[in-house]
C-alpha cells in the first residue's frame, strides 16, 4: 500500500498518543522512584543519622564486597533463583507434555495444574505460612513442630521457612510455566510432528528434534519471568519467615538494611546491583524472541 | 500405533493422579481448616472436615461491627470484612480494566500503526521488569504521597497496571503486528475511519488475547501482598490480602483461613472459567510470534 507522507506523519503522531497512557502510567510509578534508588545509592542518606546527607561514589557498592552478609545473601539467591527455576522448568514441562496428549478427565487435569497459580499468591502465602508453622496447638501442629525441628538441626536455624518458601515458589511456578509452555506447544504447527514422527523412531528423538528447539522462546520467557520473581521475591519470603531472616535473599537483605537499620544507601546499591543480571537475561530473551531481521518486514 | 502395554497405562494414570494431588492438595488443605470448628481445628483429623460448618465464614461478616466492650476488644478484634471485600473488588476490577485499555492502546501504536523503532518501545516497556521492587515501595510513598492519594485506593489503581501492564503490551502487540494488513484495508477502502476498523474488526478477533491478557493481569495483581499493606493504612480501606496480613493469628487463625477463601474463590472461578480461553490467547500471539 502506498502511503503519503503527510497521512504517515499523522499515523505515528496517533501512535505515540496511544502509547501515551501505558507510558505515563510506567513513568509514574517507576521513574521518580528508579531516579531516587539511583541517586540514594550514591550517597549516606539516613533517616536515623543527624547531619546532612554526603555523596560518597560508589562507595556503597564497594562496601558490599567486604560484607560477609552481602556475600551469604547472594550466595542464598543464587542458589535459590537457581534451584527453583530448574525445578518449575522441568515441572512445567512436564505438566504440559502430559496435558498435550488427550485422555479422559484432562480438561479436570488441567484445570487441576492451572489452579496454584490462579489461586491468589497474596492469601495462599498466608495459608500456606499457616499451615507449616501452626500458631496455636491445631490437630497438625505437633507433626508440623517435629518437621521443623527435624529439617533447621540438620540445615541449621531458619531452614525450615526457607524450604517452605522455596516449595511454594515453585508450587505456583510450575503452574504457570506448565500453562505458558502448553500454549507454546499448542502454536507448533501440527505438519512439524507428522513429519518428524515419519522421521524418527523415538519419543525423545522427537521431542528433542522438533518440540525443544521450537519451545526454546517460550522456556526462556518462562525463566526470566521466574528469575525476575525470584530475585525480586521480598514478599513471599518475608511472609513465610515472619522476618527471622536467617537464610537472607537480596531482596530480603536488603529491605533489612534499609527499613531495620536506616542504611537506605547500601540497601539501594544492593537492589541495583541485581540489574545487569537481569538485564543479561533479558537480551538473551529477546534475541531469541523478537529477532530485529524478522521485523524489518 | 500399537495399543499400550497395561503397565503404560497405569504409569500413566499414576502420572495424572500424582500431579493433580501435587497442586491441588494446599488448597484442598486450606479450604478443609475453613470449615472446621475450632474444637475440630484442635483434635480433629488435620486431613478431613467431619462436620463442616460455615461459622467462621459467617463470623468475619458478624464481626464488621463496632467493638464490643472493654474485654471484648482486647480478645476479640473486628475486622470489617466486607470494607475489604468491596475495596478488593473495586481495585481488581479497576486495575484490570486500566490495564487492558491501557495495553491495548500501547499494543495497536506498536503492532499496527508501528512508529519508527517500534520493537523498541516494545523492548523498553517490557524491561521495566527488571527493575527491583525490594524497596522501591519507599520512594514510591513519595509519589504517592505527592500525588495525594495516601491511603487511598487509587494509589493502588496506578501501581497494579505497570505490573502486568509490560506482559500484556508484548503478548498484544506481537498478536496485532502479525494480523495481515488486508483485514484492516478492506474496510479502509470502504471509507471506514481506523477507529472504526479498530473496534469492529480487530477488538473482536482479539477476544482470546484479550482474555489471556486479562486472566494474567488478575492473577499478578491478586499475588500482591507488599503494595496493599503498604499504602492502605487504615482499616476500612484494606483490601482482603492487606486486611488478613493485620489479623491476629494466634487468636484468629479459622477467621484468617476463611477470609483467604472468600478472597480466592471467585479469583478461582472467574479463572477457570476462562482458563481454556487464556491459553487459546496465549497460543494466538504465540503461532506467529516466535
Amino acid at each position: 500500500m502506498s502511503i503519503r507522507p503527510a497521512q504517515r506523519s499523522r499515523e505515528i503522531r496517533t501512535a505515540y498518543l496511544l502509547l501515551a497512557p501505558a507510558v505515563l502510567l510506567l513513568l509514574t510509578v517507576l521513574a521518580y522512584p528508579l531516579g531516587w534508588e539511583i541517586w540514594i545509592s550514591l550517597t549516606s542518606f539516613s533517616p536515623l543519622q543527624d547531619g546532612g546527607t554526603r555523596f560518597v561514589g560508589l562507595d556503597n557498592y564497594r562496601r558490599q564486597f567486604s560484607d560477609s552478609q552481602f556475600w551469604r545473601a547472594t550466595l542464598v539467591t543464587v542458589v535459590y533463583a537457581v534451584v527453583t527455576s530448574l525445578v518449575k522448568l522441568v515441572l512445567g514441562l512436564g505438566f504440559a507434555l502430559l496435558l498435550v496428549r488427550p485422555f479422559r478427565g484432562r480438561t479436570l487435569v488441567f484445570l487441576a495444574i492451572f489452579l496454584p497459580w490462579a489461586y491468589p499468591a497474596s492469601v495462599s502465602v498466608i495459608g500456606w505460612y499457616w499451615t507449616l508453622s501452626p500458631p496455636i496447638p491445631t490437630a497438625y501442629a505437633v507433626f508440623m513442630g517435629n518437621m521443623k525441628y527435624i529439617v533447621d538441626s540438620a540445615l541449621g536455624g531458619g531452614a525450615w521457612a526457607f524450604l517452605s518458601v522455596t516449595l511454594f515458589n515453585i508450587w505456583r511456578g510450575s503452574s504457570f510455566i506448565a500453562v505458558l509452555l502448553l500454549a507454546g506447544i499448542n502454536a507448533i504447527p501440527p505438519e512439524l510432528f507428522e513429519y518428524a514422527l515419519l522421521d524418527s523412531k523415538s519419543a525423545w528423538q522427537r521431542f528433542r528434534a522438533v518440540t525443544l528447539p521450537l519451545l526454546k522462546p517460550f522456556l526462556a520467557l518462562a525463566v526470566f519471568l521466574s528469575l525476575t520473581s525470584a530475585f525480586a521475591d521480598l514478599a513471599n519470603v518475608w511472609m513465610l519467615t515472619a522476618g527471622r531472616i536467617v537464610f537472607p535473599v537480596i531482596g530480603t537483605h536488603a529491605y533489612w538494611l534499609a527499613i531495620k537499620g536506616g542504611q537506605f544507601g547500601p540497601a539501594s546499591a544492593l537492589s541495583l546491583m541485581l540489574v545487569p543480571f537481569l538485564l543479561a537475561a533479558l537480551l538473551v530473551l529477546f534475541r531469541l524472541f523478537d529477532r530485529p531481521a524478522r521485523e524489518a518486514t | 500405533m500399537n495399543p499400550k502395554p497395561w503397565w503404560a497405562k497405569l504409569g500413566h494414570r499414576t502420572l495424572i493422579l500424582l500431579v493433580t494431588v501435587y497442586c491441588v492438595f494446599p488448597i484442598y488443605f486450606m479450604l478443609v481448616q475453613s470449615l472446621k470448628t475450632a474444637q475440630e481445628d484442635v483434635f480433629g483429623n488435620p486431613l478431613i472436615v467431619v462436620n463442616p460448618t460455615f461459622e467462621n465464614f459467617e463470623e468475619l461478616f458478624e464481626r464488621s461491627g463496632e467493638v464490643r466492650g472493654f474485654v471484648g476488644s482486647a480478645l476479640r478484634r473486628s475486622y470489617p470484612f466486607i470494607d475489604w471485600m468491596e475495596n478488593t473488588i473495586v481495585v481488581f476490577a479497576g486495575s484490570v480494566l486500566v490495564t487492558l485499555m491501557a495495553s491495548v492502546a500501547a499494543a495497536y501504536a506498536i503492532g499496527r500503526l508501528r512508529p519508527p523503532g517500534f520493537h523498541w518501545w516494545r523492548r523498553v516497556i517490557f524491561a521495566t521488569y527488571v527493575i527491583p521492587q525490594t524497596i522501591l515501595f519507599v520512594p514510591l510513598y513519595q509519589v504517592v504521597n505527592a500525588l495525594g492519594l495516601d491511603d487511598n485506593l487509587l494509589a493502588l489503581l496506578l501501581i497494579y497496571p505497570t505490573m502486568a501492564l509490560p506482559f500484556c503490551v508484548w503478548l498484544l502487540s506481537v498478536y496485532f503486528q502479525h494480523l495481515p494488513r488486508e483485514i484492516e484495508e478492506a474496510a479502509l477502502i470502504e471509507g471506514a475511519s481506523r477507529a472504526t476498523a479498530f473496534f469492529r474488526i480487530i477488538l473482536p478477533m482479539s477476544r482470546p488475547v484479550l482474555v489471556a491478557a486479562g486472566i494474567f493481569t488478575l492473577g499478578t495483581i491478586a499475588s500482591d501482598f507488599t503494595m496493599a499493606s503498604v499504602f492502605l493504612l487504615s482499616a476500612h480501606n484494606q483490601t482482603i490480602p492487606a486486611g488478613l496480613g493485620t489479623m491476629e493469628v494466634a487468636l484468629d487463625e479459622l477467621l484468617a483461613v476463611a477470609g483467604i477463601n472468600l478472597m480466592a474463590i471467585p479469583v478461582v472461578v472467574i479463572s477457570a472459567l476462562f482458563a481454556k480461553g487464556y491459553v487459546r490467547g496465549l497460543t494466538a500471539a504465540m503461532v506467529e510470534g516466535a
